[in-house]
Parts: C-alpha cells; structure tokens; sequence
C-alpha cells in the first residue's frame, strides 16, 4: 500500500503552463553497503573493506562522484582500480540530459558486478532529499543535493560502528569542495585523489586535461584580462547569448568548420544553405576550433579577403612546449588582394564542438624525458594534439587514440589526454582497428549487461514455443548463402499444393524472439544499427551466440523463423500472403553454387533440389516482371580476397561470382520485403519503419548522360523504366565490359536509399527508385541488420503475436532510429571499403603488377582508371607538380592527347601498379601508364615481380628529369 | 530507450513510488448540505467532487421513466482550469459524454435499482483538477456519495488502473505515465464478489501481460477499498457521536 | 436560480422580521452570514480559492495564460470570466441549465473589472502589442445558499490574492525576433497588487427595507435588488439594479449608505482572514474539518 510518509510538490513551469507533479519521498531507499547493518537490504554492492592504495585516503572508504566529475573523466571511472563509488541518481540523471554517449557508459559500470558502482536513488529518500531555495541557481541547488547526499552517508555508515568506510567526494569545483569540507566532507578533485592512487601511477595519463579545478580556469581567464598571465595567443570566444545575438541580427554566421587538407593555417566553414564556402586564412582566425566544430564566423571586410596560398603547408613542429606563439601567422596571412581573393571571415565562437576520440601516431619528441608530448592525427584536419603522459616510450611507432578535452586561450595547440594504444603501426589488427575507430563503428567486445540478456544455454524450444508458432519443420527448407556464411538468416521453401499451385515460403531468422525491446541486448545493436563487414573480419551487431548460432538457420537444427508464406499459381501471381512465427527444421544450408549445381543436375529429384527448381523457375517470371516495371541492374564492382589462412594478409583476388542462384534468393527476398513493407504499414501508418530509395534529380544525370554521349549512346532518364531500357541497348561489340563501366557511372549518380519512418515522408515518396517499388522494408536479414529487427517487431504485432509498445508507435523516435541507422550503413560501407582498399594496399605491398584498365574519368591532370580485376580504381596522374604536362586537355570531348594518342572515355589501357611509400600513414598505389605507348610518359612493360628498387626510382621520374 | 524512463533501474516510478504502490487517497464524506449526499476525494493530484440527488421524480423527458428500476442520470464535467492547458468549457464534449456513459454503466450495475422504481437518481461528478485516472477518481467519489445519499448498493464500487512499462505492470498511473503513450487498463470492481463491473484497456497490450496487468488493477481496486470502507467507518462514527451530544 | 418554494405565511414572517431587524437566522440586515475562505486549494492554477458563505460554495481558479493584448489596449494584460454553474449545486443547472445566469454573471465581473485601476493590467504585459498574460478567472458554483455574486466577488479577490505570476524575461534582438524565458527560480514570480479589487455587495429589498447577504428564502420574499460594487475605500465602481418590481430614489440612498458601511466592513474582515490563510500554495481543500 502507500509507503509514502509525506510528499513534496515539485512545480515545473515549462512555457506557461504549470505543471504539478507529486514527488513522494521514502524511508526504504537502502545505502547499498555492506557495512550496514541498519538498511534491510536483501544483497550490497558496496564492500565492506573497500582497499585502495592512495596515499591520501589511507583509509576504507567510498567515493562520491559530482556530475561534472562523471561527466569528463568517464575514461578514469572506467578503469578497473576505481571500484566502490556511489552514483547518486542526481549525478546520473544530469549527466543523462547533458551527454548521452557518457551515460550509457556509466550505466555500462553500474551493471558491471566487478565495478561495485552503487546507484543511490537520493531524491526519492526522505533524509536526502531537499527543495530548491529561492535564488539558488540549478548548479548551486545540485551541489548542495549531492553534499547533502555524502553527509548523509557519512553519518549513516558512522551508525554502524568504528572503521566503516568513510565518503569521499570527488568534485573539481574549488568552492563546492570548501562547502564541503565546513560541512565536515572529505573532499579532493578528482587529480587529487587519483595521483594518490599508488599502485596506478599510469593512471594520471587518463585525467581529463580540463583546468585542474574548474576555478583555476576562471583565474586565467583573470589572468589574461589583467595582462599578468603568459602569452595569451588566441582571442576569447563570444559567448552562446552573444552569438545567437549576432547570428540573429546578421552579423555572425553559423556554420561548420572543415580545414583544409593541405594546409593546416586555412580552412573553410560552410554556411547551410549557401553553396559557396568561407575561407579562413591563420590559426589566430580559426580561433581554437578543430574540423567538424558548429562555429560562428563573422565575414571580413572586402579589403581584407584573401585566398588559399596554394602552398602546402604541414604544422612542422614538434615542441610540444611551443606555446609562445603561432609563429609567423600574420605573415601567411598577409593578404594579396587581387582578383582571385574569396570571401573570408575568422571564427568568433564555438556553438558545438564535435570532439571525438582521433586515432594517430605520437610525434618523436625534440628532447628526451619531459611529460608533455604532441600527438599526430592520422585525419589531416585536425590539428596536433598535446598530451601528458609519461610512456612516451612505449608508444611511439604505435597508433594511439587521444582524445581532446580543451583547449585554452594560451596554448598553441588543444590539450587531450591519452586513452588507449591500439599497437604498431602497419599491424594488420592494427590497422583494423583504425579504419574501425575512423569510420565509428562500435565494435568493443559486448558488456557483461549486454550478454546477461542472452538466453541461457542449453537453450531447448519449449512445448510453450510450440503452442504459440506454427510448426513447419515437416516443410522441405533449405538455405542458400555464400561459402563461409556463418550468420544464416534466411531460408526457403516451395511446395506444390493439391490445387495446383505452388506453396512458397520465405523463413526469416526470428532474432526479435530473443531481443526483448529496450533491454541493454537491444539498445547495444540499435547503436550498432548493421554487422559490420571487413574483408578479414565480421563485427557482429548482436553477440556470437545469437548471430551464429542460435539465429542463424543452420542445416538440420530446429530454430525460431518469422515466416512469410504465399500462394502462388505456376505464373507467380500471388494469390495469398500469410505471415506467421514458426519452428523450421532447415534440411541444408547450401552454397549458392551447391544449389546451382544441384538444380543443374539432372539426377537428382530429392525435395530440396524440386523445390529449388521451382523457386527458380518463379523467380526468374519475377524478375522479369520488376524489369518490366522498371527496376534497375546497376553494378559496382566486387571481388573478394582469397586469404591466408595462416598470416591472414590476402594471396589472391577473385572476382564474386554471379549465379542464378544469387539472383534467385534476392528475388524472394524482395518479394518478402515488399509483402511485410505493405502489411506493416497498415497497422502502422505513421510510424512503420520503411526503406525509399528517392528519385534522383536530372542533374545527377550529367556525368553518366556525357559519358554515354561520348561513345554515342543517349540515356534517357525520365523515368526508372525508360533508364533501365536506355542501358540495357548501350552495348558496345569492340568493349565487352563498356556496359558494365556505364552501369557502375549510372549507380554512382544514384542518391543512397534510406530507411524513414512512414510519417515523415508523404506517401508517394515511399517509392523505391532502384527496385521500381511503390513501398519496401528491410526484412529477411534480422542478424546483421537492426532495421530488420524492427521490421520484425512490427510485423509481429500486425500478426498479434506481440504487443505494441510505445516506441513502435511513435513516429519521432522511429525517424530518430533511422537516422542512426542510415548513418550506421554508411559508415559501415566506407568502413568495408577501407578494407578492401586496406587489403588491397597489402597485397600490393611488395608487388609491381601490370593490369587491364578502363578510363572511368578524365580530368585536368589525371585519368581515373578502373581495373576490373581488382576491382578498385586509381589514378593515373599526367603530371608531375610544378611541370607542364605533355598532355592537351580537352574538357568537351572529353579527352587528353599527346601526339597521335587519344584517350577518351571508357578505352582501354595498360596500368603498371605499384605501392607509394612515402606516407606511412597514408599508403596509396602509384599507376603508371604501360600501354598506348606515350613516349615520355609511359614505362616499359615490365615482368610483374620487378625489383623493390625500381619501385623506390620509378623509370617515370627518370624519364622526366631529364 | 530515450525520453522519460517511466521505471528507473532501481525500481521507482518518476514520482517516486514502486510499481504497485497507489497514490495518496485522501477523502470526505458529506461536504454539502444541500445534496442528498456528496463526496470529494484526492487520488495524488487529481481531486474530484461527487454530489448525489435523490431517489426523486424523475424530471424532464417523462418518456424515460422506467418501470422497474430506478433511472440513473450522471452528469461528468471537468472545471476549466483542471488540466495543464485552460479547457474552453466543463461539459458535453466527447470525452465527457464518453465518460457520462461509462459512469452510468458502471452505477446502473452496483445500485440496487429495482428498490425505486419510476423514480430518478442524479450522480454529478466534477473533476477539479485533473492528474491521470479521472474516471476512477469520479467512480470512488461517487460510491462514496451514494452511501453519503444512503442508497442502497450490491457493494463498494472501486475503480482504480494499471499500466504496463518495461515489462513490469504499475498501478494507479499518473497522467505523466498515461501519456506516455503505453498500455492502460480501467477497471472498476466491486471488492467483495470480485465482479468487474466497468473494464477498458486503451492501446495495445499482449494477452500474456494482461493477466498480469489486469490483477495489478484489480490489487488497486482492493487497495481503494480498503481506504474507502475507512472512511466510511469513520464518517458514520462522526455522525454518531454528534448525534449522542444532541 | 435555485428556487425555493415557500408559502405565504413564511414570507410574511421573514417580512416582518426584517422590519424588526431580525432575520429568521438570528442575523440583523447588515450582517453577512459566516465566511470561510481557503487559498491555493488547486495546486495546478496560477491561484485558486474555495469560498464558503454559509451554505453557499464557490471555487475559484485562475490560470495565467499568455496571449495577444487586445487591439485597443495593446500595453495591457486583460482577464477573462468564466462562471460555471455546475451540477453539483443544483439539478437545474444540469446541460445547459445554468448557461444564462452563467453568461449574466460572467458579463458582470468583466464589465466592473475593466475599470483600469483594479489591477495593475500594465504589469501584466510582456511584449506589448504582442504578448501579454492573461487571467482565466474560473469561478465553479458548487453549492447554493443565496447571494452568488457577493460570494463570488469575495473568491475572486482571494484567488486574485493567492495568485502568483511566473517572472519572464524578454531576450530581443534587432531585428524584432523576441524569446520570452520563464524564470526557473522557485521564488522566480510575482504577485498582484489587490488593494483596489471590487466586491459585491447585493442589497436585496424585502419589504420596506432591505439586508445584505439574503439567504435562498429571503431571496424568494425579495422583489428587486441592487449589486453595488464596492472597494475596500469605500467608493462605488459599479452598480446595477435586479428584480422585476421598482426602487424610489430614497430607498437607493439608503441602500448605497449601507453598501458603502457593510463593503468597507466585508474588505476588512476578508482581508484579515486572507492574512490568516496566508500565502500559502498548498490548501487543503474540502478535507477540513
């Protein structure tokens, strides 16, 4: 019944309205310790003899975080000598609203049983809890909560006898800290209390590098004003108020900072809505802000526009102690007012940083032994990064990820601090790993939380199960994957009916069975959104065990599906669609070539080859009838690496084979997609989680529609069906590849497909451009894809297998999901670029190969040349810097020719290939022209295992030095 | 999942309670003179009054009349400055007139109506302020003034709801939990035969958490009653002691 | 209005009691019955009141809102009356029952509370000509024991007591785009100034004289009215007269001479009992007693 002794009402006036809530406050709220005796509470987080070795707390004690403290050094909570603290739900619920990324983290540690982190639901206690005073500001009334807080345990635990641990509390704001101690807290910051950790001394390296005290940066900030401080090298930053102000009033802009590549003075910011960027010449100008940074910029009289100097310019310095000055800024930025001068404005202030962790290397240090150190991003945007750690040792030749955490007014460079060594530098893992950390892919091994929602093994299916899905393990199911496939989440069937049709069923993996929503199992693979597939390595967005076993629909194992079933008559018209949860016994997971030569053998009769017969058989009248309509074959080249199985660097390259099999599984996937996509969106008109791929606009064409051209051909783009035929006659008897190479141009025109929710977009632009389907959904790949999962969610509750809940039905959140989502598949397509691209480097490492190529492009200075063995594309440079090329360019054709030679589009040539070895970081393949024969320019054909030496003296060079 | 956690991971409720614990109920008996019997009644914030007239003739339309039974008119209004945002009048929007039937149902089913017959009885609710489970604050505080009225009914009728939130069902919802969008379920119950007399389950809930849910409500129903039958128990003793003293 | 059925003989008693000075409840004809007054008693209004005259009940809310300033006065907040005869006070009043006397009533208040000294209506804007608060005064009859509009008047001043408007800041720019913050500060709010707002005093002819504060069946003997509005200084701000039969010129003397005498006497005893409950936000409502 009512435990509430008595309740306070907390009036919140959000707008106008006011709002009343009750707030009832209780005497049962446990302290979570061991040492209690007094609480009857069941089981403690807290030890009872918490030991730490700190030189400053010699003594059992607990520590008390404050928000800012969990805020920024999450790095330090997380580390595993840090045990025994008490999370108040105050500090969790500020942190919470001001970064989620850091919540989720320390709710990763509330959950970890090793970490014995204790959450303290203070406001809800009737001894902890207090009102806010009149003219108390919100930051002063949370100290006060949390100092109210800690002297409450302290007094508490003190009940229970002599030598109970005592509260500590962390809080790096100097006058909270001295409230504190009046009130009789034992109080350090956090810098304090972790130097005095003995036995981590290496821990330091971790600390946030923010001001020691927050205090203390207010007393540069008076330092700098009073003119007693060092040298103070940028100007102050306006503050928000400020900056709306003038963004309001047009005086400032708001846009996104990007510098520039090649010189680490300029950059640009970009203004939403205005096509042309702003330049930014000198570090003083950039004010402090790194790539990516929401700023506010205020444009520069005319007199005082410049442009980019065309220099190449690398931030030489090593000197981590460089902080005089910004050496020769104003004399870069000089300005020469002429004619090509761009508009150019300087940095006012920051309205959102966009810091992240940057993987990179650390610069050798000018001088030995001394803590500071600068770091070296491998992304060229942003700047050095000057760190304190003192295993500057051991991490050099290493990649490191450092992370920013300031960066005041007198110091050259941002001040970050080192979170983690990722290993030498080449390392294949290594490298993983950054291409992993760059393109943001979450890929640290599951937490203890994460995992406790797996189901338990043995895992048995239960005559419950039974009661509630359909029992198709009599059905003859078969699956079809590539070679290797070890998450199998879609299987098929067809049988032939008494009426004479045909009885197909399409089993999805039923992954949503055992991710309830919301759990942490759930919310890890909603921010993974997609598994994640390199060449050499599969990051999986649900655990092993769901992925590859228990979801995955191995031969001859019963398992969960979500089963799409149809009537179809021997024409593939569907007269019926069912949709149900089941139990399948899936009879073979095949290869798509066993099946293939399954069906092609004309011996076998067995139910699973007859009823892969059938299925092809309806699918190529399927596909025929999507062609008809208007759907597109695109192409984009993919191979694969044949990998060593011991050193696991990549022997050969093989191009993935297409069979009719492939085709023939796609066919019913997009069947089944499309059949769930309608039937979801009807029990969910608002917030059904679809897949549009939207209509490119005609200009998109350009490239594609030249390229044509220049070969005689027309694309016609009006509409998917006049393309797709355009294409389809583009054939060229002379270059059998021709069509394929125009297909790749045509996809790269496309705009992406992404997933929306239903309520966001009116209805006719649902249509999915690239399939010629009015509506699509993401179904039939629930293991891999989070999409899918929802998908599945939904279908299961139009079915009235499962109940809604709140966020099925929300239309906000569900774009939210999506947004994530389509964010996540991007990133993981670079991600599996990169290493294909990565594998292709190491292949190459110690090779010189001379291959086919075609001319994708033609630019001033360069060819773009696609090597379809490989798959990749290079680029043939046609000039060295600072000569003039023997090259004339012609821009309509287009073309570039030298004497009698022509290139054009879509020709072919002969490419040596070869590694660059200059940049460490950077590796990149050299191409050089073989054939047409270009006398000046082009190199010999050489054998394909030339010597490293050559390499290193390209004949290229020599021929033009001369 | 992102915006309000209903159910924190210590187990309380935004506003502080476990996941069966109710509101504070605190109630009166008799506040008006005029009335044959009335009632006012606070679940946590959501206050409501109940006023009861008659058994008496039956007013207006005669065409209503009723033969065997008494004719049982509800009147359901909300004053204007109840909810968050003004309302712009008190009575005979839909909700209201929703809510009117409702009420009739569920008294048509507790009074003992054939004791008067060709005559009426009026049940006027007033929500005047309004924070989650209107319809059950307005059938406590009407029972209530039914026994104030002295009419005879089968029972106590007790109304009280559930919610469903991560998994676990939760009692009496505020308005901030009503609104989140999740599963409710009304349920209006008479304690002591357990018969449910007015049920409703708005959005969504899977049959294998409704028994579930269904049982928290009907936890609920047993727990108003308690307080109720308290407060009747005192309220008599009052007025028997003022008796004694004239 | 609720009547009340009396007979002949009834009414001559009360009659001839009031020419005796003695009402059939003890009282003489310038004493109001009993008052109870509790503030606060709807935690979600801007201020709220529950009034007790006897028998008589009234519950006050007012919400301030905010919304455009009127046209003609675009420097000033308004107020906006809504009386709600409620069911609970009368089966008449059930559907649309009390919607007459509600409108009536509703246009009395408004009409004497645009006099532009009452309130500090300039305090009340907040960008003018575009935003300014607004005061939904609510008044619910909840029970019916006679003089509604005395009863009424006296809630609406304790409610406009009891009312605290949350402090805004206006943040402008040049260009004319203005965001209104609302101070997050528990004492973030200010209250009305309420030494000019008006009662009612209804002087109800019974006979050849007339009381204050008639009850249902004086009400019943009473054959016209006059509502004076009265602040606590004692001026008029408002007058009207009721009733179907007619009033001479002397005995309208002599009503404003006891209007004037009982409405300095009603704001006095109003205001010590408004200093007793206080300031206080959170009433207990009809759980007293």
């Amino acid at each position: 019944m009512l435990k509430s002794k008595s309740f306070v009402k907390k009036t919140r006036k959000g707008g106008v309205i006011k709002i009343v809530r009750e707030h009832y406050l209780r005497d049962d709220i446990w302290c979570g310790s061991e040492a209690c005796s007094q609480c009857k509470q069941d089981s403690f987080v807290l030890e009872k003899a918490p030991s730490v070795a700190s030189d400053k707390c010699n003594f059992p004690h607990y520590i008390l975080p404050d928000t800012n403290v969990v805020l920024h050094q999450v790095d330090i909570l997380e580390d595993e000598i840090i045990k025994n603290c008490i999370l108040l739900q105050t500090v969790q619920q500020e942190v919470k609203h001001r970064s989620l990324p850091a919540y989720k983290r320390i709710q990763g540690l509330t959950t970890n049983s090793d970490k014995k982190f204790y959450v303290f639901s203070n406001e809800y206690h009737k001894e902890t809890f207090i009102e806010r005073l009149g003219g108390e500001t919100a930051n002063d009334y949370n100290d006060r909560v949390i100092r109210k807080a800690a002297t409450w345990y302290s007094q508490h635990l003190e009940k229970n006898g002599e030598n109970v641990p005592k509260i500590v509390l962390l809080t790096n704001d100097r006058a909270n800290r001295e409230k504190a101690k009046n009130e009789g807290i034992i109080a350090y910051t956090v810098h304090e209390y972790v130097q005095s950790l003995t036995d981590k001394p290496y821990l330091v390296d971790r600390l946030a590098q923010l001001a020691k005290d927050e205090n203390d940066k207010e007393k540069v900030d008076q330092d700098i004003k009073t003119g007693k401080g060092r040298n103070v090298l940028y100007p102050e930053h306006l503050n928000l108020a400020a900056i709306q102000k003038g963004i309001k009033e047009g005086k400032y802009k708001q846009g996104t900072f990007l510098s520039s590549r090649e010189n680490f003075r300029e950059g640009y910011v970009s203004i939403p809505g205005e096509e042309k960027m702003y330049f930014i010449k000198g570090l003083a100008n950039q004010n402090r802000v790194v790539s990516n940074d929401t700023v506010a910029i205020e444009v520069l009289p005319k007199s005082k526009w410049t442009c980019p100097s065309s220099l190449v310019e690398v931030d030489e310095n090593v000197d981590p102690e460089a902080e005089n000055s910004l050496e020769n800024d104003e004399e870069t930025t000089s300005s020469v007012v002429n004619s090509s001068a761009q508009p150019t404005c300087r940095v006012v202030g920051v309205i959102k940083r966009n810091w992240r962790q940057y993987c990179g290397t650390l610069e050798p240090p000018s001088m030995k032994g001394g803590s500071r150190h600068l770091f070296k991003p491998a992304e060229k945007r942003i700047p050095k990064i000057r760190i304190e750690t003192r295993q500057a040792e051991s991490l050099l030749g290493h990649r490191i990820i450092v992370t920013i955490d300031s960066w005041p007014r007198n110091s050259r460079y941002p001040v970050g601090h080192f979170v983690k060594n990722l290993g030498k530098i080449g390392d294949k893992d290594t490298e993983n790993e950054v291409l992993l950390l760059e393109h943001d892919v979450p890929h640290a091994t599951f937490s203890e939380t994460v995992l406790s929602f797996l189901p338990k093994m043995p895992w048995v299916i239960t005559e419950e199960d039974l009661k509630v899905r359909t029992d198709l393990r009599w059905l003859d199911i078969c699956s079809v994957d590539p070679p290797g496939c070890t998450d199998i989440d879609d299987a098929l069937h067809c049988r032939s009916l008494d009426n004479g049709n045909l009885e197909v069923g399409v089993h999805i993996a039923d992954v949503s069975h055992f991710i309830q929503p919301g759990n942490a199992l759930d919310e890890e693979a909603s921010n993974r959104g997609t598994t994640v597939y390199l060449t050499d390595k599969r990051i999986d967005m649900v655990p092993d065990l769901l992925s590859s076993n228990l979801c995955s629909l191995r031969g001859g194992e019963e398992r969960f599906a979500f089963s799409v079933l149809w009537e179809m008559t021997k024409n593939a018209e569907i007269i019926e669609t069912k949709f149900m949860k089941s139990v399948i016994r899936s009879r073979a997971a095949l290869t798509y070539e066993e099946a293939q030569l399954r069906i092609d053998d004309k011996s076998q009769s067995d139910a699973v080859t007859t009823s892969l017969r059938n299925l092809l058989a309806l699918a190529k009248i399927l596909k025929k009838g999507r062609l008809d309509k208007g759907a597109l074959v695109l192409a984009s080249p993919e191979i694969r690496f044949n990998i060593d199985s011991e050193t696991h660097d990549p022997i050969d390259v093989q191009e993935k084979m297409i069979r009719e099999t492939n085709s023939m599984v796609e066919e019913f996937m997009l069947l089944a997609n499309t059949s769930v996509a309608k039937k979801i969106l009807k029990d969910f008109t608002k917030s059904a989680l679809l897949r549009r791929h939207p209509v490119p606009p005609p200009s998109q064409y350009e490239m594609a529609i030249k390229a044509a051209l220049s070969r005689g051909f027309k694309l016609e783009i009006d509409n998917g069906l006049a393309l797709s035929q355009s294409l389809d006659k583009a054939v060229m008897e002379d270059n059998p590849l021709f069509n394929t190479l125009l297909r790749m141009l045509t996809t790269r025109c496309m705009t992406q497909a992404v997933y929306f929710s239903s309520g966001t977009v009116p209805e006719e632009d649902f249509f999915h451009f690239g399939l010629a389907s009015p509506i699509y959904t993401h179904f039939t790949s629930p293991i891999r894809r989070y999409a899918d999962l929802m998908v599945h969610r939904m279908l299961a509750v139009a079915i009235g297998y499962s109940e809604v809940y709140p966020e099925l039905l929300n239309s906000e959140k569900m774009q939210d999901i999506c947004k994530n989502l389509n964010y996540r598949h991007k990133m993981a397509q670079y991600a599996g670029r990169s290493s294909v691209e990565l594998h292709t480097h190491i292949f190459f490492r110690d090779k010189v190969t001379i291959e086919d190529g075609y001319i994708l492009f033609i630019r001033k200075n360069a060819l773009q040349v696609f090597i379809p063995k490989y798959g990749f594309e290079g680029t043939l440079y046609l000039k060295e810097k600072g000569k003039d090329s023997i090259f004339t360019y012609n821009e309509q054709e287009p073309s570039q020719s030298a004497g009698h030679i022509k290139f054009r589009l879509f020709d072919k040539v002969l490419v040596q290939i070869s590694t660059e070895t200059t940049n460490l970081q950077h590796q990149r393949l050299r191409l050089q022209l073989v054939q047409p024969e270009v006398p000046g320019f082009s190199v010999p054909r050489t054998p394909a295992s030339s010597s490293r030496k050559e390499d290193e003296e390209p004949p290229a060079k020599k021929l033009k030095q001369k | 999942m992102s915006g309000l956690e209903l159910l924190s991971d210590q187990g309380f409720r935004l506003d502080g309670r476990r996941p069966r614990e109710l509101r504070k109920i605190e109630c009166k008996m008799g506040v008006f003179q005029q009335a044959n019997g009335s009632a006012y009644i606070e679940q946590g914030n959501t206050k409501a009054l109940a006023t009861v007239y008659g058994p008496h003739e039956v007013t207006g339309n005669r065409s209503k009349i009723e033969h065997d039974k008494v004719l049982i008119n509800c009147q359901y209004s909300m004053a204007t400055f109840s909810t968050g945002e003004r309302r712009s009048r008190s009575t005979g929007d839909r909700k209201s007139q929703e809510m009117q039937l409702h009420l009739k149902k569920t008294f048509e089913a507790a009074i003992l109506t054939q004791l008067y017959p060709r005559s009426q009885i009026d049940i006027y609710v007033q929500i005047l302020q309004a924070d989650g489970g209107n319809y059950s604050a307005c059938v406590n505080a009407a029972t209530l003034a039914i026994i104030d009225a002295g009419i005879p009914m089968k029972d106590f009728v007790c109304a009280s709801t559930a919610g469903f939130v991560s998994d676990t069902p939760i009692a009496d919802i505020s308005y901030l939990e009503e609104s989140q969008g999740g599963p409710e379920l009304v349920v209006a119950l008479l304690p002591k035969s357990d018969q449910i007399v007015e049920f409703q389950v708005n959005s969504r809930l899977h049959l294998d958490n409704f028994e579930k849910v269904l049982d928290m409500a009907i936890k609920g129903c047993k727990d108003v009653h308690a307080v109720l039958t308290r407060v009747v128990k005192d309220h008599v003793g009052q007025l028997a002691s003022k008796m004694s003293k004239t | 209005m609720a009547s009340t059925q009396l007979s002949d003989g009834e009414k001559t008693f009360i009659i001839h009691g009031v020419l005796d000075n003695l009402r059939n409840d003890g009282r003489t004809c310038e004493n109001y019955r009993q008052i109870e007054v509790e503030c606060g008693v709807v935690s979600n209004t801007s201020g709220s009141s529950r009034l007790r005259l006897s028998n008589t009940e009234v519950l006050v809310g007012i919400k301030a809102e905010m919304g455009q300033p009127k046209p003609q006065s675009p420097k000033t907040g308004f107020l906006e009356f809504f009386v709600d005869f409620s069911a609970n006070a009368s089966p008449e009043f059930e559907g649309r029952g009390g919607n007459d006397l509600s409108e009536d009533m509703s246009t009395r208040f408004a009409e004497v509370f645009q006099t532009n000294n009452i309130l500090d209506f300039e305090s009340l804007c907040i960008i003018p000509g575009q935003c300014c608060w607004v005061l939904y005064i609510d008044i619910v009859l909840l029970e019916c024991g006679g003089n509604l509009l005395d009863a009424m008047s006296l809630a609406v001043k304790a409610a406009l007591a009891n009312t605290r408007i949350p402090k805004v800041t206006v943040l402008r720019d040049s260009e004319g785009g203005e965001d209104i913050e609302v101070s997050d500060d528990p004492d973030g709010y200010h209250t009305l100034e309420i030494s000019k707002v008006p009662l009612f005093v209804t002087l109800s002819k019974i006979g050849q004289k007339h009381v204050v504060d008639a009850t249902l069946e004086e009400e019943a003997c009473c054959s016209a009215s006059l509502v004076v509005s009265v602040n606590s200084s004692g001026d008029f701000t408002g007058m009207v007269k009721k009733g179907s039969s007619s009033l001479s010129n002397d005995s309208i003397h002599d009503m404003l001479v006891t209007a004037k005498k009982v409405g300095i006497q009603l704001h006095k005893g109003l205001d010590t009992l408004l200093s007793e409950v206080g300031q206080s936000t959170a009433g207990r409502g009809f759980l007293v007693g």
